[in-house]
């Protein structure tokens, strides 16, 4: 499993170097600064490539993975293709949770206080589709459903938001990583492993569910149980990535289906390869929202569906019989 | 003492009585075939025995346990079900589909009965692509390879052809012969049912 994933790991990290080099900011001898982390320490652009750059592209690899476990999760649990943390609601929720904390002076964004409040609203939004569905079916239609509400919520309350540290309302619909500190990442970074390897643990459980609800009930286990724990899961999740850099759109529906159809529809691998494709598109994604118009920045979320969106197509296109 | 004890059962779907006031007692050790038309609820009572659908009135007992006060765990270590037109739309192996939630001991027989069923030549195969009796039988097999008193099948024999037929009640000749209990919904005649010590009839 993992030898046949050297070849997309190493893109991900030879990328990542080159993402390095790319900036706003002109730097002379970039490479040297790049291929030695201890060159020439107290300069301005050793400062720019390691403590701005470096960490704005470790949680687009960070979060770019925590997207494409999401959406295992989701697709699996739900037995359905369309399935997404954006449709089950819990992308809303945490907006929803992040935006309320903003909008009462408690939290400011990217705080410890804000992935906190993004967890709960994951969660009650999450929990809240669940309760109210009684079938894999209806977690989709209501989800969509409470999505919508929750949605309409973030909006009016920003709204009302007039706090200069309160982002516009194109953070949340879109995402932006322009703000990401070290900090940011020493949060996010433990979330997505325990993430990737709570998931990694629960997957032949999720395998099992793709046979329907009466089959697993038959052989003694509970589906909503199992719903339960990838659902908690996926809140998790969702809400490090939401409270960071807002709802980034589309990677957690497309990510699954790429690394289906390279691998197989196994989610232990899906796991794995998801979250490498999820991290590999986001690289990219900012990549480009920083590099094809300096010093503006172009919005993430429109550039991840503009570069995952023609993949999935493709994929689906060529891979006919993975979802009958 | 029955193995599967049916008590003055009452099944509605919807606002229909499909199954009203009936009885049966099912020994261990033998095989016994539910037949009837169309609508007249052998898959209703079938599924009421695997706890997939309440049951208005009546109880049920499987090892003299009353079916209403069992875990889902009790439930699955009892009986195994075989679900009649299986649908698979994620390109699983057979082989990973028959894997799923199994137990090591039940991994363990995976052979013998891909050899009983005849199924070699697919098990790499993905799910997708099998032909209906094809599906049938990894159905079938995923319910085999587990050890349980009770094996309720609903059509085991439908969409197989007379080899696959044969095959497969050889397979369930077997089971009786080690003194498990099964239970088949066949929609076939009474005459072609020798094989069965027992014949219930929903409509009688």
């Amino acid at each position: 499993m993992i030898k046949r994933a050297l070849p997309l790991l190493a893109f991900i990290a030879l990328f990542s170097l080159y993402a390095l080099s790319i900036g706003a900011a002109e730097i002379s001898h970039v490479w040297s600064f790049i291929l030695n982390p201890f060159h020439d320490v107290n300069s301005a652009s050793h400062q720019i490539i390691w403590e701005i750059r470096a960490p704005r592209i470790g949680a687009a690899i960070v979060i770019g993975a925590s997207l494409g476990i999401a959406g295992v999760l989701a697709q699996g649990s739900t037995n359905n293709p369309l399935a997404d943390p954006a449709i089950l609601g819990t992308s809303a929720g945490a907006a929803l949770g992040v935006v309320t904390g903003v909008l009462l002076n408690i939290v400011t964004i990217g705080s410890i206080g804000a992935v906190l409040l993004a967890a709960i609203g994951a969660l009650l939004a999450t929990l809240l589709t669940f309760s109210l569905a009684r079938s894999a079916l209806q977690l989709i239609t209501i989800g969509i459903g409470v999505s919508a509400i929750l949605t309409a919520l973030v909006g009016l309350a920003l709204s009302m938001i007039t706090r200069p540290d309160a982002r516009s309302v194109s953070f949340w619909s879109f995402g932006s990583l322009a703000l990401v500190t070290p900090k940011t990442l020493a949060v996010l970074l433990p979330v997505m492993c325990i993430g990737a390897l709570s998931a990694w643990k629960i997957a032949p459980t999720i395998d099992l569910l793709s046979l329907g609800d009466e089959s697993v009930r038959h052989m003694g286990f509970d589906p909503q149980k199992i719903r339960l724990r990838a659902f908690i899961l996926l809140a998790t999740l969702i809400a490090a990535t939401v409270s960071s850099v807002g709802s980034i759109a589309f990677l957690a529906l497309a990510a699954p289906h790429i690394a289906r159809y390279l691998v197989g529809p196994q989610n232990r691998k899906l796991v794995f390869y998801s979250a490498a494709i999820g991290a590999l598109i986001l690289l990219l994604a900012d990549t480009a929202s920083r590099a094809l118009v300096p010093p503006n920045e172009l919005p993430i979320g429109l550039l991840t569906s503009l570069l995952g969106a023609p993949i999935l197509i493709l994929t689906l296109k060529k891979g006919g019989d993975i979802w009958r | 003492m029955a193995m599967i004890s049916i008590r003055n059962v009452t099944i509605v779907r919807g606002n229909r009585t499909v199954i009203s006031n009936f009885s049966a007692e099912i020994e261990p050790g033998t095989i016994t075939a539910i037949v009837g038309p169309n609508g007249c609820g052998k898959s209703s009572l079938i599924a009421a025995i695997a706890g997939d659908i309440p049951i208005a009135h009546g109880e049920i007992y499987l090892a003299d346990k009353n079916l209403a006060e069992i875990s889902l765990e009790e439930q699955a270590e009892l009986r195994s079900v075989v679900m009649q037109n299986r649908n698979y739309w994620l390109s699983y192996s057979a082989a990973d589909v028959l894997a799923m939630g199994q137990s090591q001991s039940s991994l363990a027989r995976i052979p013998s009965v891909l050899q009983a069923l005849d199924m070699a030549d697919y098990i790499n195969q993905s799910v997708t692509t099998l032909s209906g009796g094809e599906a049938q039988r990894v159905e079938i097999a995923r319910a085999l390879i587990r050890d349980s008193e009770i094996y309720l099948l609903d059509e085991p024999l439908a969409s197989q052809d007379s080899r696959s037929k044969l095959r497969i009640i050889e397979c369930l000749k077997r089971l009786k012969a080690e003194g498990r209990t099964i239970l088949l919904i066949a929609h076939i005649d009474k005459g072609s049912l020798g094989w069965c010590d027992q014949v219930i009839d929903t409509l009688a």
